[in-house]
């Protein structure tokens, strides 16, 4: 289950922040490419597969002005932090996949520099526990 | 796909290639389950191929069914589209590609596609810039869908799938106006089935209906390709004729009504047999002035077939002076 760390902060809502702000990231900088219409459909299919395994991401709420983890915040408390970080981790290969398939790797030349960064982030915030 | 639409495409197709430096451009359409490329005239078969299996690839991962290709059919139009380059190699495989989905209010319609034999041929700013002109295309072909949509229910009859009245009445005014001009034949034959009021009132009107759909089917295989059947009424039909002289219009009437003697329905667990009455006018051996004067000339031959005993043909018979 999520732990207390020692600023007070559960480890889990640390790891839920990280890739919230990186999903908020990556709509930002894809929406510029191919708007956010297709964004918010690519979004969506990723949820609903990767929801499927990890349920705590149907939570999240995609829509044209992007993308809210506020949802998900209360649900993440009873998960434990290693397996928010997979759901995330799924989510956003899977995400890629699909930028990958559409435009081979143009959109993801954009975006990988920022995700790399965060994911890493995050495998540091959870071997602390 | 109804003509507009293909326009739109077509448009599209020719004037992508000044934007950007492709090979190919393609556009998936779902509802005709077709999809459309536009291509430099020296691709490759193989290089055709790939696009079309990437186009299916995509429209597959997006949630619309399978990557199964056989189920669209591929319309290929080659064009001279990179006229300062050289020509594509025979042996050019897919190297670069931008394919997005062609979404409205969040629907996937369908996909469009640009492909180049040459690496890394598109940006980020040449995606950004596909992606307005996905959104401008869904957009505009929606738009023509909901058009081609309302036209078909604005013409169609919807129990036979004949044309409807009002289209019948557009029509006869065009072809009457043609003929009336320049002396051209014009017939007209209106048809109407036998004892009908006894199939709904025995079997039910869905029964009866049924057996509307089935005539109007039998109609519409033994008229020639140029002539216009619609649903006058009821149990009533109506044939336009354009260039058919007296002779040829009794022709086919009398084919017509041949073959529905001779086809036996099956009308809940009966089998039976039944019958139409045709009456026929024609232009200018009617010396009809109107075309509301020709369709009243057919209804009273048909008057005529009906009170001569049904299942006939009569052609209009002008009253002695």
């Amino acid at each position: 289950m999520a732990k207390e760390n020692r600023g007070g902060k559960w480890t889990s809502d640390l790891v839920l922040d990280l890739y919230s702000n990186l999903l908020m990231e990556v709509w930002e900088v894809v929406s510029a490419l191919i708007g956010e219409a297709i964004l918010e459909l690519l979004f969506n299919l990723t949820i609903q597969k990767i929801g499927e395994k990890y349920p705590f991401l149907n939570s999240l709420k995609v829509s044209e002005e992007g993308i809210s983890s506020d949802g998900v915040r209360e649900v993440c408390r009873t998960i434990p932090p290693i397996d928010i970080h997979r759901g995330f981790q799924g989510l956003i290969n899977h995400l890629f996949h699909l930028f990958s398939t559409l435009a081979e790797g143009v959109i993801s030349r954009e975006v990988f520099p920022k995700v790399f960064p965060k994911v890493r982030e995050a495998e540091r915030i959870i071997s602390q526990k | 796909m109804s003509f507009e639409i293909k326009e739109i495409v077509e448009s599209a197709g020719n004037n992508l290639p000044n934007l950007f430096d492709l090979s190919a451009f393609g556009v998936l359409w779902e509802e005709g389950s077709i999809i459309y490329l536009y291509q430099e005239e020296s691709c490759p078969h193989s290089f055709t191929q790939e696009v079309v299996k990437n186009m299916v690839k995509v429209f597959s991962i997006l949630g619309k069914g399978t990557d199964d290709v056989s189920r669209f059919s591929i319309q290929v139009e080659k064009r001279r589209l990179r006229p300062n380059h050289m020509m594509v190699d025979p042996k050019a495989t897919l190297k670069s590609y931008l394919t997005l989905p062609l979404a409205v209010e969040g629907e996937i319609i369908g996909c469009i596609s640009i492909n180049s034999d040459q690496p890394n041929a598109f940006d980020a700013q040449d995606l950004q810039f596909f992606s307005v002109i996905g959104y401008q295309m869904a957009a505009t072909l929606k738009h023509f869908q909901r058009f081609s949509s309302i036209k078909s229910i604005a013409i169609y009859d919807t129990l036979t799938n004949l044309y409807n009245r009002r289209y019948f009445e557009d029509r006869i005014r065009g072809e009457a106006q043609k003929a009336f001009y320049s002396g051209s034949s014009l017939s007209l034959v209106m048809v109407d089935i036998d004892y009908f009021k006894k199939v709904n009132d025995t079997f039910g009107h869905t029964e009866g209906d049924r057996i509307l759909y089935e005539i109007a089917s039998l109609l519409k295989t033994s008229v020639r390709k140029k002539d216009t059947v619609a649903r006058y009424g009821g149990e009533e039909f109506i044939l336009i004729l354009p260039e058919a002289g007296l002779e040829e219009a009794t022709m086919i009437a009398e084919r017509i009504r041949r073959l529905v003697e001779s086809t036996p329905f099956e009308i809940g667990q009966v089998r039976m047999n039944l019958t139409v009455s045709l009456g026929i006018s024609n232009f200018p051996s009617h010396r009809a002035r109107s075309k509301e004067e020709l369709v009243k000339m057919a209804d009273l031959a048909l008057y005529d077939a009906k009170r001569g005993g049904r299942n006939r043909v009569c052609i209009y018979n002008a009253p002695k002076e």
